[in-house]
C-alpha cells in the first residue's frame, strides 16, 4: 500500500519512490510483481497522473523497476541488489561521517573497532531486552 | 511547450469596487493550474472574462493565438467550463440534456457521455429537477469531458460538496488529465484538492496576481523561519522576500518567499543566537500571502 502526504514539504513522487523502496526491502514486493497502474494509484491517492509518472520514470532509470509495453511496470529482477547497494551507500556514508569524527577525538582504528562492537552488544542487549517485554 | 491561455493586464470594476487590478497570468499546454484566493477576490469574475461572458474594462486575453473578446462564441466550444452553481432546465432528463448539449460543440463524442454517465453512476432518464448537488455536479463535469475539451475551466466546482463527491470529481478530472492531457484552469478556494494535482500555482489578492510559479519550486522556496535574539529582537527587520513578521518578545517568526543565499546571510547578519528553518505546506504558503 502506497501512501503520500499531499501536504507534506517532501514532493510527491519522492514520497512514491521512497514507499516503493520501503515495500521492496520489506518484501512485500518481489522481483516481477506489477505495480499499480499510474491511473490506479492517482485516482486512488488523488494526486496528478505526472506525478506517478515522474516517480515511475525515476524507479526505471534507477534500475528498480521495468516496463513492459503496454502492460505497466514490474519490479526489476535485481531491485533487490539496488537496495542493498543504495542502503549500503547511505549506511557508508553515515559511518564515514563517524570514523571522521573519531579521528577528530584522536582515537585509532583499533580503538574505533572496539567502541563500535560495545555499541554493537549494546544496541543488540536492547533489542532482545525489548522482545522480552513483548 | 507553448501557452494556451494567456491574461495581460485585465482591469475590472464593478461601481467604484476595482476586482481586478492590472492582472496577468499564462496557462503552458498540458498544465494544471492552480488558481488560489480568498472568497471575494474576483476568481470567478475572472473566470467569467476568461469565458467571455461579461467584458474587461481593459486588457487582453488569448486562447493560443486567438484573442478572445466577449461573447466569443467559437472558443466556448473548445473550452470546457464548470461553474460553482451549473444552471440546466429541471424539465429535462439527463438524455435530453446530452442530446441538447451535443448540438452546441463540434466535436461532442457520444461514446464518451456514455462511459461517463456509466462512470458515474447516472441514468439517462432521470429528470434533472430530481438530481442532488452533487449529480448535478458530476453532471456538469461529464457535459464539459464529452465535448473533448483542449482546456477545462473550473470555477469553485466542488464548493460544498460532501467528501465522497469531491472524490468522485476529483477522480474524474485526474482521469481527464490521464486520457487526454487537458489543460485546467482550476480556480477554488480548498486548498487540499489543489495541493496533489497542480503544476502550477497562481495566487490572486487584492486584484492582482502576488505569486505565479511552479508549484514545486513554489514550494521550495517559501520557508518560515524562527529567529531568537540575546535580548530583545532589532526593530525593522526588512529582509527582502518578507511576507509577514510576527514578534514575541525576543522571538520572531518570519514569512519568506523566495528563499536564497543571500537572504539566509541577510538574517544571519541580524546575529540571532538561535535561527530555524522550516519548509511550507500550501495552506501555509496561502495564509502567509494574503494575510
Amino acid at each position: 500500500m502506497i501512501k503520500v502526504n499531499t501536504s507534506s514539504f517532501v514532493p510527491i513522487y519522492e514520497q512514491i519512490k521512497k514507499e516503493f523502496k520501503k515495500e521492496l526491502f520489506r518484501g512485500d514486493i518481489k522481483p516481477n510483481d506489477p505495480l499499480p497502474s499510474i491511473r490506479d494509484l492517482a485516482t486512488e491517492l488523488l494526486i496528478n497522473p505526472n506525478t506517478v509518472a515522474r516517480a515511475y520514470r525515476e524507479l526505471e532509470m534507477e534500475g528498480f523497476i521495468y516496463t513492459r509495453k503496454g502492460k505497466g511496470c514490474y519490479v526489476a529482477d535485481d531491485s533487490t541488489k539496488h537496495m542493498i547497494e543504495e542502503r549500503n551507500s547511505i549506511l557508508s556514508q553515515s559511518f564515514d561521517e563517524t570514523i571522521r569524527d573519531a579521528k577528530k577525538y584522536g582515537l585509532l582504528p583499533e580503538e574505533i573497532k572496539k567502541l563500535f562492537g560495545e555499541r554493537l552488544s549494546v544496541s543488540q542487549e536492547v533489542m532482545e531486552k525489548g522482545e522480552d517485554n513483548e | 511547450m507553448s501557452d494556451i491561455l494567456r491574461a495581460k493586464n485585465l482591469y475590472k470594476s464593478f461601481g467604484r469596487k476595482h476586482v481586478l487590478n492590472d492582472f496577468s497570468m499564462s496557462l503552458e499546454e498540458g498544465k494544471v493550474y492552480g488558481l488560489l484566493g480568498k472568497n471575494g477576490e474576483g476568481k470567478t469574475t475572472l473566470i467569467r472574462m476568461i469565458m467571455g461572458i461579461i467584458p474587461c474594462d481593459k486588457g487582453k486575453i488569448h486562447y493560443k493565438e486567438s484573442e478572445i473578446k466577449f461573447n466569443h462564441p467559437l472558443y466556448k466550444k473548445e473550452v470546457g467550463y464548470i461553474a460553482e452553481e451549473s444552471i440546466f432546465f429541471g424539465w429535462m432528463t439527463i438524455r435530453d440534456l446530452m442530446a441538447f448539449n451535443s448540438s452546441f460543440y463540434s466535436k461532442w463524442n457520444e461514446n464518451r457521455a456514455k462511459d461517463l454517465l456509466d462512470r458515474f453512476d447516472l441514468e439517462g432518464r432521470l429528470k434533472i429537477k430530481t438530481l442532488s448537488r452533487g449529480m448535478k455536479l458530476k453532471l456538469g463535469l461529464i457535459v464539459a469531458l464529452a465535448a473533448e475539451p483542449e482546456l477545462l475551466i473550473l470555477d469553485d466546482p466542488t464548493s460544498g460538496m460532501d467528501v465522497p463527491t469531491r472524490h468522485d470529481f476529483l477522480k474524474g478530472i485526474i482521469s481527464e488529465i490521464l486520457e487526454q492531457g487537458t489543460s485546467i484552469l482550476f480556480s477554488s478556494h480548498m486548498v487540499h484538492e489543489l495541493e496533489g494535482i497542480i503544476d502550477h500555482l497562481g495566487i490572486l489578492h487584492d486584484g492582482k496576481l502576488i505569486l505565479e510559479d511552479n508549484f514545486e519550486k513554489v514550494k521550495n522556496n517559501a520557508k518560515k523561519v524562527h529567529l531568537v535574539f540575546d535580548g530583545s529582537v532589532p526593530d525593522g527587520i526588512d529582509i527582502e522576500g518578507m511576507l509577514t513578521k510576527q514578534t514575541d518578545g525576543n522571538k520572531c517568526d518570519l514569512g519568506i518567499y523566495p528563499w536564497s543565499e543571500d537572504v539566509k546571510k541577510g538574517l544571519e547578519a541580524l546575529h540571532p543566537t538561535k535561527m530555524d528553518t522550516e519548509s511550507m505546506t500550501l495552506e501555509e504558503i496561502f495564509i502567509h500571502f494574503v494575510s
